[in-house]
């Protein structure tokens, strides 16, 4: 390879790598250094050196006595966050994987139809579309009206502000994003192989389980970093379906942002967020070169 | 053994439809190497489907063992396929694609392993075992093929055209390979290919099917010898035919006479294989015509003698190259060649049709 030929390549990779700086490193960078400063009295940080910001992720201390104690308030929002993540992910895949099936198996005329059907939601609002959900789950919403008109319940059931009312909102608004891998994954599989299978006197269950789940992993893992890594930042969802009571990682680092006025920690929760998506992409590297490198031994 | 009575299939329907088996019968024997040959589009692998159960009869049964197995689903059927494309499962080894069925059957492990290292060693490949089998060579993945099908010792085995992904050189191999490993382990083959050399050198049996229809089902030479009508004729092998008027047990093409005793009165089509042409008038008990030799084709071993009779029929001899020339031809004689009573055929013109 020439020294040109060299040059080009970085000139072609220029843009990115200016755009990748300036908008993603840079600013990450001044979220790190605030996550070691002192809070300001009206939000804002002053330019002190604290660990204070770090600490206050997982522990409290007592301003009466001094005592530390273990933040119960937010390891239970951060676990929370990672447990309806990843439950949130496995529904997706649950309702993900037969829908991708079913439109993987229309005639090739149709199936654009289908896709289109579930790309429908992306062109909304997302504000829009999780209001309409909680429209669907209010006290006085179209399920509790249906129920209490059909004589099923004597009292609205209380859906909203709940673990429940969350994982509901994630799983419509991310579904999509499980469904389109998944199908690009199906799409591909060669069909002769589940025939093979069936001739080979295994049953649907064994095709399955041995042929069919093995060859489309990746496309099931593709997915499953789709929803789980925007599932643990979410803001909008949690914040209109869980309110104060059902918080999550986005809608805490939100807090100490405004009504907390504790911007190191907030600084320090969104690192901690950056790291948990990164360990989520490191495990899907591994699983996915892993493979390869099996294919290749 | 097995039955096919009736057997039919459409797709589609509406205008749409397509008849894509006509009331196929035929039995198979035990232990019978059986050839399915015709054309593209023919409806051979639509018959094979329709035997391993991958899609159900429009009408009409398949009976096996004296059971009928129409309705049974593949996994159900002794019955295994070697398929075109091989489909082995690329994210398993040889030995777990072989291993396969039996797994699926819920065989344990001591019994697995064993019948899968002696399959592996009866196709040549235990040394692969451990490969993926994405990594394999055409004819290796073949063999895989053949092993992960025959492991579970099916009562039939179907091929559709198993051979034709390979080069000339190793479809030859493994057309000795196939038909060792069908004596050695007794099994009832049903093979598909459009080969007619394929199909002649390897199978006990042949059915011959164009257009829906079985045509001809019949041993290799007598295929060859006795074709039941044009389309077979034409499809296996070569051959001439010569328009001929019969009356009385003898038949008169031209200036031509001889006696034919199954040829039935009026207009019929005489057919005769280039090798059976004699280049003389002194053949015994045949039809003597009059000729011109159009064109000389060297073929090495032969010589293929094109030639146009009085009433602009063509024919083609095939003549054995002798070591000194024997007589020689040139382009544009005129000879009188002799087509022996014995070799002549009668052919039905008409194919079996709806
Ligand atoms: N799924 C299907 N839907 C509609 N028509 C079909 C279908 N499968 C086969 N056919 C039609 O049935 C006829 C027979 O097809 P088949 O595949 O059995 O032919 P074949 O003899 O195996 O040909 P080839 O040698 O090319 O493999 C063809 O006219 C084909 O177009
Ligand atoms: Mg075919």
């Amino acid at each position: 390879m020439t020294g040109a030929d060299t040059l080009r390549r970085w000139a072609l990779a220029l843009p990115a790598v200016v755009v990748i700086t300036l908008f993603s490193i840079l600013p990450l960078g001044v979220v790190l250094v605030y996550s070691f400063l002192t809070p300001g009295d009206f939000g804002n940080v002053k330019w002190i050196f604290s660990t204070d910001g770090w600490f206050s992720v997982l522990f409290e201390r007592n301003i009466f006595d001094d005592t530390i104690a273990i933040s119960d308030a937010n390891i239970g929002i951060l676990v929370r966050s990672i447990v309806l993540s990843l439950i949130t992910t496995l529904i997706t895949v649950i309702f993900g994987l037969p829908t991708a099936w079913f439109i993987a198996t229309r005639p090739v005329a149709q199936r654009n139809f289908w896709m289109f059907l579930i790309t429908i939601p992306f062109w909304t609002n997302l504000l829009v579309r999780t209001i309409a959900v909680q429209e669907m789950i209010r006290s006085d919403g179209v399920f509790n009206r249906i129920l209490l008109g059909l004589g099923i319940i004597h009292e609205p059931i209380q859906m909203m502000f709940s673990n429940f009312a969350v994982l509901l909102g994630m799983t419509y608004v991310f579904l999509p994003l499980m469904v389109l891998p998944v199908y690009a994954a199906i799409e591909k599989f060669d069909f002769r192989l589940a025939e093979a299978s069936y001739d080979l006197y295994a049953s649907r269950l064994f095709t399955l389980r041995r042929v069919i789940l093995p060859l489309i992993r990746p496309g099931v893992i593709a997915g499953s970093i789709l929803v789980f890594v925007p599932s643990l930042g979410a803001y909008v969802t949690p914040r209109i379906m869980g309110g104060g009571k059902s918080m999550m990682l986005g809608n805490l680092i939100d807090l100490q942002f405004g009504q907390g006025r504790n911007w190191p920690l907030g600084a320090a929760l969104s690192i901690t967020l950056t790291v948990l998506v990164l360990l989520a992409l490191i495990w899907y590297t591994r699983l996915t070169s892993g493979r390869k490198e099996r294919n290749h031994g | 053994m097995l039955d096919i009575r009736g057997l039919s299939k459409r797709f589609g329907y509406g205008k749409g439809e397509v008849t894509a088996l006509h009331e196929v019968s035929f039995s198979i024997a035990e232990g019978e190497f059986f050839t399915l040959l015709g054309p593209s589009g023919c409806g051979k692998t639509t018959l094979l489907r329709l035997i391993a159960g991958f899609t159900g009869p429009s009408g009409g049964s398949l009976v096996l063992d004296g059971k009928d197995i129409a309705a049974m689903p593949p996994n159900q059927r002794p019955v295994n396929t070697v398929f075109q494309s091989y489909a082995l499962f690329p994210h398993m080894t040889v030995g777990q694609n072989v291993a396969f069925a039996l797994e699926a059957q819920g065989r344990p492990r001591s019994e697995i392993d064993p019948a899968v290292d002696k399959m592996l060693t009866l196709v040549q490949l235990l040394h692969l075992k451990n490969r993926k089998s994405s990594e394999l060579s055409g004819g290796q993945q073949q063999r895989v093929a053949l092993a992960r099908a025959l492991v579970a010792k099916p009562r039939i085995l179907l091929l559709d055209e198993p051979l034709s992904a390979l080069d000339m050189k190793l479809r030859k191999d493994m057309q000795i390979e196939l038909k060792r490993l069908q004596r050695e382990t007794g099994l009832t083959f049903i093979f598909v290919t459009h080969d007619q050399e394929e199909a002649l050198t390897m199978s006990d049996r042949i059915a011959v099917m164009s257009g829906g229809h079985v045509q001809q089902i019949a041993t290799p030479r007598e295929l060859y010898d006795r074709p039941a009508n044009r389309f077979v004729a034409g499809f296996i092998g070569e051959s001439n035919f010569l328009s001929a008027k019969a009356s009385a047990g003898v038949v008169e093409v031209g200036e031509g006479r001889v006696a034919l005793a199954d040829a039935p009165d009026g207009p019929v089509t005489l057919m005769i294989r280039p090798e059976h042409v004699v280049l003389s008038a002194n053949a015994p008990d045949a039809l003597e015509l009059q000729a011109t030799v159009a064109q000389l084709v060297f073929f090495g071993t032969d010589t293929h003698v094109h030639l146009v009779l009085a009433d602009g029929t063509r024919l083609v001899a095939r003549v054995q190259n002798a070591l000194h020339g024997g007589q020689s031809l040139n382009e544009g004689e005129r000879i009188t060649i002799s087509l022996p009573a014995k070799a002549l055929r009668v052919v039905r013109d008409e194919e079996v049709a709806a």
